[in-house]
């Protein structure tokens, strides 16, 4: 600490010699001048003296018949004059503070942590609707507000904090993990049907709210109503008394069959690259576009772009981009399957489909799929069994009223 | 009183106190005038890191603390 004193009012490292140094020495503090880093070189005794101080010294030097030289000198008094005579170092200094200082009172990075069900784009477009964006003023921003209007937007979020860490906007949320329920009354007051989508045999059924009208080993055609979303409320004496119009809620799984068909011509067309290639290398700034004009003499060709945006912040982007085009000639080429070509190709169709039916979560329980020629080219088809929750709501076809069924029923 | 304090570091770090001035220094020797007697410090590689009309640093390599008497 007190060495940044000294720096800041300026010291110099002084040699002195003559006829009574100690005297010199004793002099000085007897002055109240500080001496500091005395050491004695041959004849000469190096010190340092503050700056101030250094004035005083004309006297007591008279008096000692000592010679002072300075031999160095430190601190801000000797640095800013040098610093003065150097006007483009200030100004690019000057401009470099302010343009800190002013940058400063902007955001520049906005970040987003603990959304998954809600995916960044849908987070940051809900921000630009509600003003906020990289480059506004940090004094514009309500925090407070903001929070209230994610929970607002948002349902799934139960917690949401924001905090302007420097010139980054840091939002934490926190969804909620578990599903919400759904709706149980219907909100026309008609009630819904749960349908079979397809034929097929219930393998598996949970109803947790509903009237089940099939059962496990029930076989079904498409339309069937499985569930009936009007559940009887009965009087004392076991007549139905009214009807209560639900939305159904069950796990209800299918077994049935389904078909699988692909068709595969049997020649294609293929680029036949020539190996000539030209690049371009481009700037584009803004709406404004830089490259090199040349002409194209291929006569068939493609381009790959590979384009490099400029970023100042992870999520800062200034308009600009650099890249380069290449153009490659090719040459139509048609070609023919062979026969391990065909099943390869037609292989990977077939594993392709089933992939999306295991990604939309059927099981596949058998499947038997033929590989044949036909018709100038290769057809793969068979037969699928599979388990899938094959179910939809529908409005209650019923054209109820709690009084009809009650006179229905007492019929 | 007035009489000197020395306060030593081992062997490499002197503080004095209440002393007149310095009768002779070189990187061996030290010879200070205190109100009632001298105090002279022998070693090697002496230096004083401050010295004030209060007080002062010595430090190096101390080998010896004499107090001569006058």
């Amino acid at each position: 600490m007190t060495e940044w004193v000294k720096r800041l009012q300026g010291y110099v490292k002084i040699r002195v010699w003559g006829f009574a140094p100690q005297r010199f020495i004793n002099l000085c503090s007897n002055k109240g001048i500080l001496l500091w880093n005395i050491e004695k070189q041959e004849d000469v005794y190096t010190m340092c003296i503050g700056l101030r101080s250094f004035y005083e010294l004309r006297t007591i030097a008279r008096k000692t018949k000592v010679r002072v030289v300075i031999s160095e000198r430190y601190g801000l008094p000797f640095f800013v004059p040098g610093m003065l005579r150097r006007k483009a170092f200030l100004a690019g200094l000057f401009l470099a503070v302010a343009f800190w200082l002013i940058s400063s009172l902007f955001v520049w990075d906005i970040q987003v942590t603990g959304n998954y069900q809600v995916t960044d784009d849908v987070f940051y477009s809900f921000l630009e609707q509600e003003g906020i964006h990289t480059g506004m003023r940090r004094s514009e921003l309500n925090i407070g507000e903001l929070e209230k209007q994610i929970r607002r937007k948002f349902s799934q979020v139960t917690w949401t904090s924001g905090r302007l860490d420097g010139t980054r906007l840091v939002i934490e949320i926190k969804e909620n993990d578990m599903s919400v329920p759904e709706v149980v009354q219907d909100a026309a007051g008609a009630g819904k049907d749960l349908v079979a989508e397809c034929n097929g045999v219930i393998t598996d059924m949970i109803v947790r709210c509903g009237v089940p009208k099939v059962s496990i080993g029930s076989e079904v055609a498409k339309g069937d109503i499985l569930v009936e979303g009007r559940i009887p409320i009965y009087a004392e004496d076991g007549t139905v008394r009214e009807y209560r119009p639900v939305t159904p809620d069950a796990d209800i799984v299918l077994e049935h069959t389904g078909t699988f068909q692909a068709y595969l011509p049997a020649d294609y067309i293929r680029k036949k690259y020539t190996g000539r290639q030209k690049t371009f290398y481009f700037i584009h700034f803004g709406d404004r576009e830089w490259k090199p004009e040349k002409k194209m003499d291929f006569l068939q060709y493609d381009s790959v772009l590979e384009a490099c945006p400029v970023k100042a912040l992870e999520y800062l982007q200034i308009p600009c981009m650099v890249g380069r085009i290449t153009y490659r000639e090719y040459q139509k080429t048609e070609y023919y399957y062979t026969v391990s070509e065909a099943e390869t190709v037609l292989q990977k169709k077939i594993m392709d489909f089933l992939e999306t039916l295991d990604e939309k979560g059927v099981q596949i329980i058998s499947k038997d799929v033929k590989i044949e020629t036909k018709r100038a080219g290769w057809t793969a088809h068979g037969e699928l069994l599979l388990r899938e929750a094959a179910v939809s709501l529908v409005d209650s076809r019923a054209e109820d009223t709690g009084a009809e069924d009650l006179d229905r029923n007492e019929d | 009183m007035g009489a000197l304090r020395v306060t030593l570091t081992g062997n490499s770090e002197a503080w004095i106190e209440n002393y007149r001035g310095i009768l002779e220094y070189t990187g061996e020797r030290i010879l200070l005038q205190a109100k009632t007697c001298q105090v002279c410090l022998e070693g090697t590689r002496l230096s004083i890191d401050y010295y004030t009309n209060e007080d002062m640093k010595i430090s190096g390599n101390i080998s010896a603390l004499r107090y001569l008497r006058e």
